[in-house]
């Protein structure tokens, strides 16, 4: 008892104005920071495959199935960062086992699990059924078991079957597409549905994070296909670098939009809360905010993406701008969710205050640990990669 | 039957594999799912009813202030009366349920430190106004709060000698100019409840030229040095303080 004082006592000493005693620390710490972060990421990597698939741009065609797989790396590692920070994994099948229909929250277990069984898994198992048949036929030893119990049983590799097997990818795919907005939609919900915080409370929040993690999910597959590129020695298609470029830069100016509507929204209504997040933003959240989340995030990758559209640059150039805006965009989409999650509870209730959060850097609080998350999927889709290579040279169907 | 297996094989392979899994998975999913359903979930809501035993196994630490007013029902009855009212008794003396069950053995703390009264009575901008502040620093520096202050019926000890201990400003105000002298009440009809709740008890602000009048007319049977003028004619229509600021009136002449 006496150390929680010792910690409450300090955590106040660093706030100002005035603070209720349970907000000098906060809840909800980095993990639920790169929750919605990861998980946009699926739905932008999903989205990004259905564009092929459904709108048949064919320039996207070498993105199509290393965005499926990225979307399944990182969609194992979701819920990772729920599962360390509520601390009892253990009881995590709870929730599908005793589901509760009044929480938003218990509803995304479904969610996640429908988005990862009926959709993701049978998309990609669809689309490499026929390679992994070959590649049984193949190989020998493990290897070949190993491609034996991914056929499922499945022998068939008639034309006919073939063609069944687009068809019905195409279907899911368009099933996929509402879906990757519920699941990333339902994130954002999570929070614009908090009534009591200001920073949080609005419609928009949903849509705001749907855009967002659309941007973030394109900007990452520029940035995977690139470095798998660089990785494989092999040249970027030019094409689809202009073309998935293109797309991040209209959604880029989307999100940007929304955002700014409902800044502008806030400000034109100036609530009583305006006050203290005007100070909040002013203070707390500056450099994450105007600096990285503005500037870092938004502005210099517009400026990039739009001088690609707009003035004739070489390859080479143009790959460095890709590449820069790609990152620069990660960065800036991991300060929304910062100032969002960390941001929205910063200040007090009262509408009088502001406390600090003072991030650790060992334990289940700690910085390294969402740092070794984020890295995870990263060393998945290496694997993944190995075990069905998503490469034109290496698809056996076409 | 063999029209069934040929109707069952016009499917294509992948979707009787895929839905013959799903089944599967379907199936164990609804009977598995008993076996991990704990025995007495439901019974009285959406959670483990074994719960509730299982919580009342944990120690009870706080009684709860109905359990204070069995022995100290003197002191629980003055504390209703006063401003500490809503605060509950444990929040000063400590958790109490080991004390109810054994009086001698667990006596409860006494909070004497000058330390545990700021926590809520400190001066901070952002309390609501007329919450009672102080500044520990300045405020009677050596002495313990209970020296003076009785907590189960906080009163000021004597109602603030000076107007001064809320309104500081404008007794810096007064003290540079003529008005030095003159206690607040000269001027302000001053009810002793506004010392509680201020707002709700504001005093009266003089807002008539005759009111000033009667040190400052012509007429007046004040001390000679005192300034005169005719208050039918000085100012014209004006009330002395929309020229004269009373808490500091040092005009030209």
């Amino acid at each position: 008892m006496e150390h929680l004082f010792e910690r409450l006592t300090d955590a106040i000493q660093h706030a100002t104005g005035y603070i209720y005693p349970n907000e000098a620390e906060l809840h909800w710490n980095i993990l639920i920071v790169i929750y919605p972060y990861i998980t946009g990421l699926v739905a932008g990597a999903f989205i990004l495959a259905s564009l092929e698939r459904v709108f048949n741009v064919k320039e996207l065609q070498p993105t199509y199935r290393l965005s499926l797989l990225t979307a399944l790396s990182f969609l194992l590692i979701a819920v990772v960062p729920l599962q360390v920070h509520l601390a009892h994994p253990e009881r995590g099948y709870e929730m599908f086992t005793t589901p509760n229909p009044q929480s938003a929250m218990a509803m995304f277990g479904f969610v996640y699990l429908w988005y990862l069984m009926a959709v993701l898994l049978l998309e990609i198992w669809l689309d490499f059924r026929k390679d992994i048949i070959q590649w049984a036929n193949e190989s020998k030893g493990l290897k070949r078991l190993f491609y034996l119990v991914l056929t499922l049983g499945s022998k068939d590799v008639s034309e006919k079957a073939i063609e069944f097997d687009h068809k019905f990818g195409k279907l899911i795919t368009i099933i996929g597409i509402p879906s990757a907005f519920l699941l990333h939609g339902y994130v954002g919900f999570i929070f614009g549905s908090v009534k009591a915080n200001p920073w949080w409370s609005s419609v928009l929040m949903p849509i705001v994070f749907l855009f967002s993690a659309i941007v973030s999910g394109l900007a990452l597959m520029l940035l995977v296909y690139m470095v798998s590129n660089w990785v494989r020695r092999k040249q970027n298609a030019m094409d689809c670098l202009d073309k998935l470029s293109s797309y991040l830069l209209y959604m880029l100016i989307i999100d940007f939009s929304l955002e700014a509507l409902d800044f502008v929204h806030r400000l034109y209504e100036s609530e009583e809360s305006i006050h203290i997040l005007s100070q909040l933003i002013g203070s707390k959240l500056f450099t994450s905010f105007f600096v990285l989340q503005l500037l870092v995030g938004t502005l210099i990758p517009f400026t990039f993406l739009t001088l690609t559209k707009l003035v004739r640059i070489g390859d080479t150039a143009r790959k460095v701008l890709y590449f820069a805006s790609g990152i620069l965009i990660q960065i800036g989409i991991m300060s929304i969710r910062w100032n969002v999650v960390i941001g929205g509870q910063l200040f007090s209730k009262s509408l009088r205050g502001l406390t600090v959060y003072k991030i650790e850097l060992f334990g289940m609080d700690g910085l390294f640990l969402p740092i070794a998350i984020l890295i995870a999927p990263i060393f998945i889709l290496i694997v993944v990669v190995k075990l069905l290579p998503p490469w034109p040279e290496a698809e056996l169907s076409k | 039957m063999s029209k069934l297996k040929e109707k069952y094989l016009a499917i294509p392979e992948q979707i009787r594999i895929v839905t013959v899994l799903f089944a599967i998975f379907l199936i164990m999913f609804i009977f598995g799912r008993r076996l991990f359903i704990p025995k007495t979930f439901g019974e009285y809501g959406h959670y483990r009813a074994a719960a509730v035993d299982d919580i009342m196994q944990i120690g009870l630490v706080y009684a709860g202030h109905q359990a204070c007013a069995e022995c100290h029902d003197d002191v629980v009855a003055e504390k209703s009366q006063h401003m500490h009212k809503h605060v509950a008794c444990e929040n000063c003396h400590g958790p109490g349920y080991a004390h109810t069950q054994a009086p001698d053995e667990h006596p409860l703390t006494i909070p004497t430190d000058r330390s545990y009264c700021v926590l809520c009575h400190s001066y901070n901008p952002a309390r609501p106004t007329g919450f009672p502040q102080i500044d520990p620093v300045t405020h009677n520096p050596d002495g313990a709060c209970i020296d003076c202050h009785q907590p189960h019926a906080p009163q000021p000890p004597e109602v603030p000698e000076e107007c001064g201990s809320c309104h500081e400003r404008i007794v810096r105000t007064l003290g540079a100019g003529h008005h030095n002298s003159l206690p607040c009440t000269q001027c302000h009809d001053i009810k002793q409840e506004h010392k509680i709740t201020p707002r709700d008890f504001l005093p009266t602000v003089p807002r008539t030229r005759e009111f000033c009048g009667t040190c400052h007319s012509t007429k007046a049977s004040s001390a000679k040095e005192i300034r005169r003028v005719d208050i039918v004619t000085h100012g014209e229509n004006y009330f002395c303080g929309q020229c004269h600021f009373p808490h500091n009136p040092e005009v030209k002449i």
